[in-house]
C-alpha cells in the first residue's frame, strides 16, 4: 500500500480553512447572472456548465481538484469526502477511507453505501428501480471500472480492469460528485440533495436557483456566504447590463467575451474580470464516408485552409489560444508545445503557403475559381456556433469551396451528426478535465457514445488505451503527442482555437480561485464571501 | 350600380382626373402622408430590386481588421462584429423584408381569396367548416400562431413566409367571403348566372375584382405587420437564419449585446424596419381613404 | 337571445375543441422531441437513453390516445407533468399569470390614458397641424418593433439613470412591482395606445357627423359640450369594446417584451417551452391564450349587444 502524499497537503489545506479567519466575513448573498436554463440539476445527467456550476455547491466528491489551485493537474488532487486514499500493489484497486459524521442536507448520515450507489448507477449496475439516473453522458469515464465494494461504512474501494492513473483526475472532477442511495432521480434533477456546504431552496424553471448556507456542514465555519442566488436571463445584453447596473456580483462563466471587456470595463471600472481558457474548443466535423469528403485529399486541403488568426481575431481579439485537441500550455498540461504544433499540417506559420498548398490539391481535383465545390456548412444554431461558422465559410472561399450555412436546430443537432446528415459542420467540444483519458476516450474511441462522428481508427483506439495505462507522465506526454499527430493528419475533428473567455465580478467578491484549465471544476464556493 | 367602382372612387377623391401623371400629382396633394408613404414603399423596393448594386460590400463577407467598426469611412453605417458591412446588410435585409412581406401577403391572400370565394359561392358544410377553421386561427394573436407555425417548420426563408402567411388567411378570407355573400345576389351576378355562366368563371370575373378594393387596403396594411413579424420571430431566434441579413435578426442576440460599445448596430436596422412599415402605414391609410370613403381616418 | 347565446357559447367550446386539437398535431410535427433535447443537452448520442425518456413520457403511444389523455386530464383540472422541470404543469404556470396580467393591465392602462384623448384631439381637430403630428405619432407606434423599443428604453436607462429596469429580484410589494413593470408597460403600451388612439379617431369622427350631434349643435349646445359630452360619449362605445380586443393583441407585444426585460411571465414562458418541446406546457399555455381572446371575443360581442340596441340577433 503506497499513502498518497496530496493526504498531507490536503490536510494542511483542512487544517488552514478550519483555522480562525479574521479577514472573510460571514455572510451575505452572492448574486449571479445565468445563462440559461439548466437542462435538470442533477450534474451526473448533464454534461453543460449550466448545471455544474449553480449545482456543484450542493455536493461533495471524494477527492476534488485543489480549490485554491488555477491550474487542475494529477498532482494537485486534496481529500473531500475521502479523508485519505490508496492504490494496492498492481494499481487496479484503490480504496477510500471515508470521513465520518458527515450528513445529508435532510439529516440522513452519509455513508459508504452511497458512494457505491453513486458509481453503481454509473457503470449501469445499480438496482435499476431506483433510477438514479436516466441519462449518463460520462459512462466512458468509467469504462475501467468493474466494481465497487464496500469494506465499512467509512471504506470503499474501486476495482478497475487495467491502471489508470486518471481515474483519480476523473474523481476529482466538478461532474463527480457522490449522490445519495436514498433519493430518486426525478428529485435529484429538480432539488437534489447533497452534503456540500449549500443546500437547494428553489429552482425555479427559467427564472432563478436559490441555494442557502449549509450550516451543519461538515467543514466547520464554511461557507462564508448565506446563500446563491443564479438569477436565469437567457438575452445576453440584459444580462451585461444588469452586471454593470450592479445587479449582480458575479457573471456566469466566461460570459464576457472580449468584445463586451471593454464595455464592462467602461461601465463598471472596479469589476475585476478575470480572463482564462475554458478548455473549450471550436473544430471541424468532416463528414469521411460521403462525397466529397471521402477523399482524403480534399480533407487533407480543409485542414490546410484553416487561418485561425481572423478567428482569434473576430471572435474574441487575438485571445483565443492556437492548439490541438489537447488544450494548450501553460495552463494546459497535456497539449502540445507550439514548436510542436507548427510541425502540423495547417498550423505553420505561413498561411498564405498553407493556402497555396491547398489551393493546389484542389485544383489538382479539378475545382477553381470558376468551378467551385459547393457544400453546406452545418452547424447548431447558436450564436456560439454559428459565429465561428460564418467566418469558417469565408475562409473556404480562398480555397475554391463556396459553402453555405447550414443551422441545425439545437434538438436534433448531435442525431444530424450521427446520422452522417451533413458534409462538414462547425462544432464545439468542452473537456471535463484536462486529461487525455477525457479527450481521447469521449471524442476519438471507436465505441463512445460521444464519439458522434463515428471516427474509427484502430491504431488510435491502441494508443489511447497505450496512454491511459502509463504511468509516467514523461512517457505518456509522447504518446498524447503521438495520437494528436495522427488525429490531425486523419482530420477526425481538427481544432480551430481553443476559447479563452472573460469571468468578472464585483470588487467584493472574494475567495474565488477560476481555475484555468477547466471551467467545470472550481464551482464549490464554499470559501467565497463578500467583503462589504 | 353595386360594384365599386375604381375609377370613380378615384373620382371622388380628386375632381378632374385626366392623366396618370396629373392624377398621381393631385393625389399627392391631397393626401401629402400617403405621398410620403408612398416614396417610402418605392425606395424600399428599388433598395431591395438593386441591392447588388447598391451594396458596396458582400453583405456576408467577414473582415478581422473591422469587427465593431464605427459609421464612417468604408463602413457608412459601421461594422457588426463579425466586420461585415451594416450597410451592405442592411440594402440587403431591404430583400428579405420585402420578400417575406409580399411573399407572405401574396401566400396568404391567394389562399383567403380561395377560401373565401369557395365558402361564399358553395355555402353549406364548407362554409361552415371553412368559418370554424378561421375561427380557430384566429383565437391566437398573429405573433402566437407564426411562432407555432416557425417552431414546427424550422428556421428558413421560405419557413418563415408560410407561417405569416398562414396568420394572415384568417381576415382575408372573412373579408372575401363577406363581400361575395353581398355581391351573389346582385343582379349582375344573376344575370351572368341567368346567360350560363359557370359558378367558377361568376366568383372570378365578376365577384373578385369588386372585392378588390378592401383587399388592396387590407394587404398594404398586412405588409407592415407582416414585416414587424418576420422582425420578431428572427429576433426571437425562430426566423431568417444566419448569415441572411435580416433586419430582425440582425437586432437579436449578439448585435444586442454591442448597445453601448456599438449602438450603430442596433440603431440603424431599426430605423430600416420603422421607417418601412411606417412607409406601407401611411400608404395603407391613403388606400383607405381613396377606397373607402366611410371610414375615412 | 337565448338562442343566439347558446349558440355563440356552443360555438366557443367547438373553437377552442379545434385548437386543441390543432396545437396537438402541430406540436408533433415539430422537429425534434424532449428526448431529443434531454439526450442532446448532456451531449450524447444514445438511442437507448432516448427511447428509455420517451417510453417514460408516454411519447410512444399513438397520438390519439396521448391527446384523450391531455384533454381527459384537462377536465379534471389536470394538466399533466411538464417534461423539463418533472413538475405538475399548473405548478409552473399558474405563478406566471399574475406576473403577464399586471403587465398586460399596466399597458392597457397606459394605451387608454394616451391614447382616448389623443384620438379625441386629433378627431376634434381635424387636419390641422395638431392633428398630422398625432398621426404621425401614433403611425410610428405601429410601425416601430416593439423589442426595438424596448432594447432602446433598457439602454436610456442605464445610461441616464444606472439602474435597469429588469427583474432581476423578487419585488418586495405590489408598488415596487408596479414600478419595476411600469417600463415595459410602456414599450407594450405605446403600440397599442396608437391602435386605440386610431380607432378613437376613426369612430369619434363618425359620431361627429351624426344627425343628432348636427341636432344638439343646432340647438346652440356649446361645442365643446357637444364635442366631450355628446360625441365622445357616442364615440366611446365602439372604443370600449376595441379596448376589449386589445387585451388579445396585446399577448404578441408580451412575447418579446418579456423576453427583452427577464420578466418570468407566460408569454415568455411559451416561447422557452417552444423551444424545449415541453409539450405539456406548450399546450396548454396556448389553449389558455385562445381562452382568453375568445371569452374575450365573446365578451366584447356581449358588450356590442348591450351598448349598441341597434343590433338584433335573429335566430
Amino acid at each position: 500500500m503506497r499513502k498518497s502524499l496530496a493526504i498531507v497537503a490536503g490536510m494542511i489545506a483542512a487544517v488552514a480553512v478550519a483555522g480562525p479567519a479574521f479577514a472573510q466575513k460571514q455572510g451575505g448573498t452572492l448574486k449571479v447572472t445565468h445563462r440559461d436554463n439548466p437542462p435538470s440539476a442533477s450534474i451526473h445527467e448533464e454534461a453543460t456548465i449550466s448545471t455544474i456550476m449553480p449545482f456543484m455547491p450542493v455536493f461533495n466528491n471524494l477527492v476534488v481538484f485543489d480549490p485554491k489551485d488555477k491550474i487542475n493537474s494529477p498532482d494537485n488532487i486534496v481529500p473531500d469526502l475521502a479523508e485519505s486514499w490508496s492504490w494496492n500493489a498492481d494499481r487496479t484497486k484503490l480504496t477510500f477511507k471515508l470521513r465520518s459524521g458527515v450528513k445529508w442536507h435532510d439529516g440522513k448520515p452519509f455513508s459508504a453505501d452511497d458512494v457505491k450507489c453513486t458509481f453503481d448507477a454509473l457503470i449501469g449496475k445499480d438496482d435499476k428501480t431506483k433510477d438514479l439516473i436516466r441519462k449518463n453522458p460520462r459512462q466512458v469515464w468509467y469504462m475501467n471500472l468493474k466494481e465497487t465494494t464496500v469494506g465499512s461504512p467509512t471504506e470503499v474501494t474501486f476495482h478497475l480492469g487495467r491502471p489508470q492513473p486518471s481515474f483519480l483526475s476523473m474523481l476529482a472532477s466538478g461532474y463527480t460528485p457522490v449522490y445519495s442511495c436514498h433519493v430518486d432521480g426525478r428529485a435529484m434533477r429538480s432539488k437534489p440533495i447533497g452534503t456540500g456546504p449549500f443546500k437547494v431552496v428553489d429552482f425555479k424553471r427559467n427564472e432563478s436557483i436559490k441555494l442557502v448556507r449549509n450550516a451543519d456542514y461538515w467543514k466547520k465555519g464554511l461557507p462564508y456566504l448565506d446563500g446563491i442566488e443564479f438569477k436565469i436571463v437567457p438575452n445576453r445584453s440584459t444580462r451585461v447590463l444588469g452586471f454593470v447596473a450592479g445587479e449582480f456580483d458575479l457573471t456566469f462563466d466566461s460570459d464576457i467575451t472580449f468584445p463586451l471587456l471593454k464595455d464592462v470595463k467602461s461601465q463598471a471600472p472596479s469589476a475585476v474580470c478575470i480572463a482564462r481558457p475554458q478548455n473549450v474548443r471550436s473544430n471541424l466535423i468532416v463528414n469521411r464516408e460521403k462525397e466529397p469528403f471521402d477523399n482524403p485529399r480534399i480533407r487533407e486541403a480543409l485542414v490546410l485552409a484553416i487561418d485561425r488568426k481572423p478567428f482569434s481575431d473576430i471572435l474574441a481579439q487575438g485571445n483565443d489560444l492556437v492548439g490541438a485537441a489537447m488544450q494548450p500550455p501553460p495552463a494546459g498540461v497535456w497539449g502540445m508545445s507550439s514548436e510542436e504544433l507548427a510541425k502540423l499540417p495547417g498550423y505553420g506559420p505561413d498561411t498564405a503557403k498553407n493556402v497555396a498548398d491547398a489551393q493546389k490539391i484542389m485544383q489538382s481535383l479539378g475545382y477553381g475559381p470558376d468551378k467551385p465545390l459547393k457544400v453546406k456548412v452545418a452547424t447548431r444554431n447558436i450564436a456560439i456556433y454559428r459565429d465561428p461558422a460564418v467566418i469558417l465559410i469565408d475562409q473556404l472561399k480562398k480555397i475554391y469551396i463556396d459553402g453555405e450555412l447550414d443551422p441545425i436546430d439545437t434538438t436534433v443537432w448531435f442525431t444530424r451528426v450521427q446520422q452522417k446528415n451533413y458534409q462538414i459542420g462547425l462544432n464545439l467540444t468542452g473537456a471535463g478535465v484536462d486529461d487525455p483519458d477525457v479527450m481521447f476516450f469521449e471524442n476519438f474511441y471507436s465505441t463512445s457514445s460521444r464519439n458522434y462522428t463515428g471516427y474509427s481508427n484502430p491504431e488510435v483506439d491502441k494508443l489511447i488505451v497505450q496512454q491511459s495505462s502509463e504511468a509516467d507522465k514523461a512517457k505518456r506526454m509522447k504518446l498524447v503527442a503521438e495520437i494528436e499527430t495522427i488525429l490531425n493528419k486523419d482530420a477526425a475533428r481538427p481544432t480551430i482555437l481553443h476559447n479563452v473567455a472573460n469571468t468578472c465580478m464585483q470588487s467584493f467578491v472574494k475567495g474565488l480561485t477560476l481555475q484555468d484549465n477547466s471551467i467545470y471544476n472550481g464551482w464549490r464556493f464554499e470559501s467565497a464571501w463578500l467583503d462589504k | 350600380m353595386a360594384s365599386i367602382d375604381h375609377d370613380a372612387a378615384l373620382a371622388r377623391a380628386g375632381a378632374n382626373v385626366t392623366g396618370s401623371w396629373s392624377q398621381a400629382a393631385h393625389l399627392a396633394r391631397r393626401y401629402p402622408l400617403g405621398a410620403v408613404g408612398g416614396i417610402i414603399v418605392i425606395v424600399f423596393v428599388l433598395t431591395a430590386a438593386f441591392a447588388n448594386v447598391i451594396a458596396p460590400i458582400d453583405p456576408l463577407s467577414t473582415n478581422s481588421k473591422a469587427s465593431l467598426a464605427a459609421p464612417g469611412g468604408t463602413f457608412w453605417l459601421g461594422a457588426d462584429f463579425m466586420g461585415r458591412d451594416m450597410f451592405s446588410r442592411i440594402v440587403y435585409g431591404a430583400r428579405i423584408s420585402l420578400a417575406v412581406a409580399a411573399g407572405a401577403t401574396a401566400l396568404g391572400f391567394a389562399a383567403g381569396i380561395v377560401i373565401g370565394l369557395a365558402s361564399g359561392f358553395l355555402g353549406g358544410w364548407f362554409d361552415l367548416a371553412m368559418q370554424r377553421l378561421m375561427d380557430i386561427m384566429q383565437a391566437l394573436p398573429l405573433l402566437v400562431l407564426a411562432l407555432v407555425m416557425a417552431a414546427s417548420l424550422g428556421p428558413s426563408l421560405e419557413n418563415t413566409i408560410i407561417a405569416i402567411s398562414v396568420a394572415l388567411v384568417p381576415n382575408v378570407a372573412r373579408v372575401v367571403r363577406s363581400s361575395t355573400l353581398s355581391l351573389r345576389e346582385q343582379p349582375f351576378v344573376e344575370a351572368a348566372r341567368a346567360v350560363g355562366m359557370g359558378e367558377v368563371r361568376i366568383a372570378v370575373r365578376h365577384v373578385l375584382p369588386n372585392t378588390m378594393a378592401p383587399l388592396i387596403v387590407l394587404a398594404t396594411a398586412q405588409l407592415g405587420s407582416a414585416i414587424l413579424t418576420e422582425a420578431s420571430l428572427s429576433f426571437l431566434g425562430l426566423g431568417i437564419p444566419e448569415p441572411y441579413p435580416s433586419w430582425g435578426r440582425m437586432l437579436s442576440e449578439s448585435a444586442a449585446e454591442y448597445v453601448r460599445t456599438a449602438p450603430w448596430l442596433v440603431v440603424f436596422p431599426g430605423v430600416a424596419i420603422s421607417l418601412t412599415v411606417f412607409g406601407t402605414n401611411l400608404l395603407g391609410d391613403a388606400l383607405r381613404d381613396i377606397f373607402d370613403p366611410r371610414e375615412r381616418t | 337571445m337565448g338562442a343566439y347565446l347558446t349558440r355563440r357559447v356552443l360555438l366557443m367550446i367547438l373553437t377552442l375543441f379545434g385548437m386543441s386539437v390543432l396545437i396537438f398535431v402541430m406540436l408533433r410535427l415539430v422537429p425534434g422531441n424532449i428526448a431529443d433535447i434531454l439526450v442532446d443537452s448532456a451531449g450524447i448520442v444514445s438511442a437507448d437513453e432516448k427511447a428509455k425518456i420517451v417510453g417514460e413520457l408516454g411519447l410512444d403511444r399513438p397520438i390519439f390516445e396521448q391527446y384523450l389523455q391531455w384533454i381527459g386530464g384537462l377536465f379534471r383540472g389536470d394538466l399533466g407533468f411538464a417534461y423539463v422541470s418533472e413538475r405538475p404543469a399548473i405548478e409552473e404556470i399558474a405563478p406566471r399569470i399574475p406576473v403577464s396580467a399586471k403587465l398586460a393591465l399596466l399597458a392597457l392602462i397606459y394605451s387608454v390614458i394616451l391614447g382616448v384623448p389623443l384620438g379625441v384631439i386629433s378627431a376634434v381637430r381635424q387636419n390641422t397641424g395638431l392633428d398630422y403630428f398625432l398621426r404621425v405619432m401614433s403611425l410610428s407606434g405601429l410601425s416601430l418593433p416593439s423589442f426595438w423599443l424596448a432594447l432602446l428604453i433598457l439602454m436610456a436607462s442605464v445610461q441616464w439613470f444606472g439602474v435597469i429596469p429588469i427583474y432581476t429580484n423578487e419585488p418586495r410589494s405590489l408598488l415596487d412591482e408596479m414600478l419595476l413593470l411600469s417600463v415595459p408597460a410602456a414599450a407594450v403600451g405605446f403600440r397599442s395606445s396608437a391602435l386605440i388612439m386610431r380607432l378613437t379617431r376613426s369612430s369619434m369622427l363618425e359620431v361627429l357627423r351624426q344627425d343628432y350631434i348636427r341636432t344638439a349643435r343646432s340647438k346652440g349646445a356649446s361645442q365643446t359640450a357637444v364635442n366631450y359630452q355628446h360625441a365622445l360619449r357616442n364615440a366611446l362605445l365602439p372604443v370600449v369594446t376595441i379596448i376589449g380586443i386589445e387585451a388579445a393583441f396585446l399577448i404578441g407585444g408580451l412575447i418579446v417584451t418579456e423576453t427583452v426585460f427577464n420578466i418570468p411571465g407566460v408569454a415568455r414562458f411559451l416561447v422557452e417551452a417552444i423551444l424545449w418541446r415541453d409539450y405539456p406546457i406548450v399546450q396548454n399555455l396556448v389553449m389558455l391564450i385562445a381562452f382568453i381572446v375568445v371569452t374575450v371575443n365573446f365578451l366584447v360581442d356581449m358588450a356590442y349587444m348591450a351598448l349598441d340596441p341597434r343590433i338584433k340577433y335573429a335566430d
